[in-house]
């Protein structure tokens, strides 16, 4: 019977106007501001001044692979992303597990969790290099009423805990997203496959992998996927954070080209760098998109 | 006022929904549109509003070929099966949202609003949102937004289905004065045949598509044209026995049953017998045939009791076994 | 003996959200001696609105605040009104070559971008057509950057809606567009209320693209005031706080309106919360 429900069924040739003026504005947007720019981008990423005026070449493309800025970066960025949202998935998903039931207060902990996620990214950044600065921030403040020395304890400002404490902002600030998410997922499932193992005699801990991972599969590859994104493009807090530094301890590759592109004006080497990035977040994108699209969840 | 399909058809994808329709309908008939789920009845409608394109074949109103003519101009007014009553309005809103769009100034509008809530007995409900009304009121709702702009046609797809048994008996007879008093063309959809017999003036069996047959409920109901028609009008319906070269039908109600033999009598034994009241259905089998039969109410008998039974010779009905087309002579009313 | 094992762990959850939203707000308000009293007072002390006053009044903020709101809201305005009617086509209308779904996977893809790709030539354009340091500039990049959102989420909502409303306008006589305005659009206001919030609250907290592209007060929004005056040598920290907890109250303000769709929202459609 009929294709779909929800479309329009009664559309004649002459129908194509109303919908195609519709839409023409926001792919006009789209096309000059998100696709023309790439376009510009691949042509002055092809492109370096020389002295005898400008040329058209590889160099800035090959560059990459000497560059070894460009490489620690590019590590950096793997180690954020991957110790970060480890960190936020377990925790996201053993809290949404433990709290999964009706209990009162609900609507009070769904909304203060939501705080640190929807705060601007500079607020979270004066936030924590408040709390995390060496001599009156709260952390180490704490720390001392314990009883613990605080001696090194710089954080943002350690070579050796820099990384880590950016890390622990991210996990601070995501959490709350990936346990909601989790939570709605799980809630969604309907009670009757639980009680179908029950009498079956699963334990607890089959119940959980055979039935519960099973069924919050789309949501969990929801927020990887989400999660994924955001941590391989950060920017905002690290910026507030450490800038980069000390030294280039937190550089992540969006800070490198940003700094290539707007300290030392190498536009076209910035240009380079984004294609990779650009390129990277794609394939993993397509990947989970790959995933959804078989679980119908998309 | 007119409205003629000449040779319509939908395709959906590889599958024929509507297949060669031919349907002629005079100014002020109620036609009935009846068949099964899936026999292209709704589709037929939708096509007729202009909600669906026609994928071959032409639509004429008034003898204007209506094909191209957008919904919005074709000036019918339809009653949804779910109603389609606009949640944000209120009542009074609902009813005169088709006055609205073809700019009635303000006073028409609550003059005219009124007088239909009055014919429909809903004044009382003008101010309430539809999610506050019991399904019946929804009902006369979408009705009161149908009449209200005095259209060229009434479409009506199955709108008293949603409805309970009794309600649905009582809003039968309403309509079907409702329709006598304003005398405008009405094409009604369903799929429940006592609605076909009772409100139509002209009754249209479709089959996967096809038209079977294209008259008054009493000659579907007498001469049907082939089995199909047969079976899916009358309730309980027709009998059939199957034979080589005809097959045999006769409805329910046209078996006498005797507790002794007669002349020219069946045997046959009593299966079950159902007490409804105001008559008793009889289900008999003889050889491996299976007839039911309407009874007086006090008719009894025992489960496996010995019967004969009369079939009014007049009243039988011969179909081709292979083709289902009526093979029976009869003159009609 | 669970449940209330559940509540327990509710109480830290809540600290470790709110602590240090609490902490900063506490700052925002402590003159300068208690700031860096050690040990440092979590409750008692004497507040004071100097850092306020400073911020917003001597030190330009309020200008930096005033930007920020401009540009949020026309932005989401824009961003409402194209994709709105987008979603709207995209769902109702059928287009050949199965474009529906292909133009709507397309326009999400757009939003995956990382932001440092397109704003380094979105930097060289705008130089180009002299809209540097403008807020016209990013409220056109905060209108792109917001419309594959809006187009996402409105298609849920649009689908969410059976087609026989319009279908009974249509058949009474309306336009097309007439049915959109008068039997869509009411019904989809609360879809369209949390769109606008969402988009409000991401233009507000844009960070990188703001940086990019203004330099100078005269556009400058609020976060990149913010991040101006931290990368200094000598840091003002109660200043900092109260232009921070301004920047914050909004937000506030809208995640508790908007608690019942933020999970849909953030999920991108995919997951109703």
């Amino acid at each position: 019977m009929p294709k779909s429900r929800r479309f329009f069924s009664a559309q004649n040739r002459r129908e194509w106007l109303l919908p195609a003026l519709f839409i023409a504005p926001a792919l006009a947007v789209l096309l000059s501001l998100s696709i023309y720019p790439l376009f510009y981008s691949i042509t002055i990423s092809l492109q370096q001044e020389t002295s005898s005026g400008v040329v058209w070449t590889l160099g800035n493309f090959t560059r990459l692979f000497s560059d070894n800025f460009f490489l620690i970066a590019m590590v950096h960025t793997f180690v954020y992303a991957v110790a970060a949202l480890s960190c936020e998935f377990l925790l996201g998903l053993g809290l949404a597990l433990l709290l999964n039931s009706r209990m009162r207060g609900r609507g009070l902990l769904r909304a203060s969790l939501l705080v640190p996620m929807m705060l601007p990214s500079v607020v979270v950044g004066v936030i924590w290099r408040l709390m995390l600065n060496p001599d009156f921030g709260a952390i180490n403040g704490t720390l001392r009423q314990l009883g613990i020395s605080t001696e090194g304890l710089t954080w943002t400002a350690s070579p050796k805990l820099a990384m880590l404490s950016v890390i622990a902002v991210d996990v601070w600030q995501w959490t709350p997203f990936v346990f909601l998410v989790l939570l709605a997922g799980l809630q969604a499932i309907p009670e009757e496959p639980y009680e179908a193992a029950l009498i079956d005699g699963s334990s607890r801990w089959q119940t959980f992998w055979h039935v519960t991972l099973p069924l919050l599969k789309p949501s969990i590859l929801i927020v990887l996927l989400l999660r994924t994104m955001d941590l391989l493009r950060v920017f905002d807090q690290i910026f507030i954070l450490t800038e980069g530094g000390p030294g280039f301890t937190t550089e992540t590759i969006s800070l490198y080209i940003y700094r290539t592109a707007f300290r030392f004006f190498d536009f076209g080497y910035a240009a380079a760098m984004s294609f990779v990035l650009l390129a990277l977040t794609n394939v993993i994108s397509v990947i989970y998109i790959k995933f959804l699209q078989a679980k119908d969840a998309i | 006022m007119g409205i003629e399909f000449r040779n319509v058809s939908k395709h959906f994808g590889g599958a024929s929904v509507v297949d060669d329709l031919s349907l002629e309908i005079r100014d002020g008939e109620f036609v009935v549109l009846l068949g099964p789920s899936g026999c292209g009845k709704t589709t037929t409608l939708r096509m007729l509003a202009g909600l669906e394109t026609v994928s071959s074949g032409d639509i004429f109103i008034d003898s204007e070929r209506v094909n191209d003519v957008p919904t919005q101009h074709r000036d019918l007014a339809m009653v949804f099966q779910s109603y389609a009553l606009y949640p944000h309005m209120t009542i009074a809103e609902n009813i005169g949202y088709p006055l609205r769009v073809r700019k009635f100034d303000k006073a028409q509008r609550v003059e005219r609003v009124n007088r239909v809530a009055a014919m429909l007995e809903i004044e009382s409900l003008l101010e309430r949102k539809p999610r506050q009304l019991s399904g019946g009121e929804r009902q006369r709702v979408a009705l009161a937004r149908a009449i209200v702009r005095e259209p060229r046609a009434y479409l009506m797809d199955e709108p008293l289905s949603n409805l309970d048994a009794r309600l649905r008996v009582q809003m039968r007879g309403e309509l079907k004065r409702l329709q006598h008093q304003l005398g405008t063309t009405t094409i009604y959809v369903t799929h429940d045949q006592a609605e076909a017999m009772t409100l139509a003036s002209l009754v249209a069996v479709m089959r996967k598509g096809r038209l079977q047959q294209f008259d008054t409920p009493m000659n579907i109901y007498n001469c049907p044209a082939n089995r199909f028609v047969a079976e899916f009008v009358g309730s309980p319906s027709m009998n059939f026995i199957e034979g080589e070269r005809t097959t045999i039908g006769i409805r329910p109600e046209h078996i006498q049953i005797f507790s002794e033999p007669r002349d020219g009598a069946i045997a046959a034994s009593v299966y079950v017998t159902e007490l409804m009241g105001n008559e008793t259905f009889v289900f008999l089998s003889f050889g491996t045939n299976r007839l039911i039969a309407r009874a007086p109410a006090d008719f009894r008998a025992e489960v496996e009791s010995k019967v004969w039974l009369q079939l009014a010779k007049d009243k039988m009905h011969y179909f081709d076994p292979k083709s289902g087309e009526s093979l029976t002579q009869r003159h009609k009313v | 003996m669970r449940s209330r094992f559940r509540y327990v762990l509710l109480v830290p959850a809540l600290l470790f959200a709110l602590a240090p939203v609490y902490w900063m707000l506490t700052i925002s308000l402590k003159s300068e001696v208690d700031q860096f009293a050690t040990p440092p007072p979590w409750f008692v002390f004497t507040p004071t609105l100097d850092h306020y006053y400073d911020a917003f009044v001597t030190r330009g903020f309020g200008e930096y605040l005033l930007n920020s709101a401009i540009v949020s809201v026309s932005s989401t305005i824009c961003a409402l009104v194209i994709g709105t009617l987008a979603a709207y086509a995209l769902t109702r209308f059928e287009l050949p070559w199965r474009l529906n779904r292909h133009l709507s996977l397309w326009i999400l893809s757009t939003r995956m971008f990382p932001a440092i790709v397109t704003a380094v030539p979105l930097f060289l354009m705008m130089r180009d057509l002299r809209l540097l340091n403008t807020r016209a500039s990013l409220i056109i990049v905060y209108t792109a950057f917001n419309l594959p959102f809006v187009v996402w989420m409105m298609r849920g909502f649009f689908a969410d809606l059976p087609r026989d409303l319009e279908e009974a306008a249509l058949v009474d006589g309306d336009s097309r567009l007439g049915a959109l305005v008068r039997v869509v659009l009411p019904l989809v206001a609360p879809g369209l209320a949390a769109t606008a919030v969402f988009c409000l609250i991401i233009s507000w907290n844009e960070f990188l693209f703001a940086l990019v592209l203004t330099q100078t007060d005269a556009a400058m929004t609020l976060p990149v005031g913010i991040a101006g005056r931290v990368t200094q040598y000598e840091i003002k920290w109660g200043v900092m706080s109260a232009a921070a907890s301004v920047a914050l109250v909004p937000i506030l303000v809208f995640a508790l309106a908007l608690q019942k769709y933020l999970v849909r929202g953030l999920s991108l459609g995919a997951v109703k919360g």
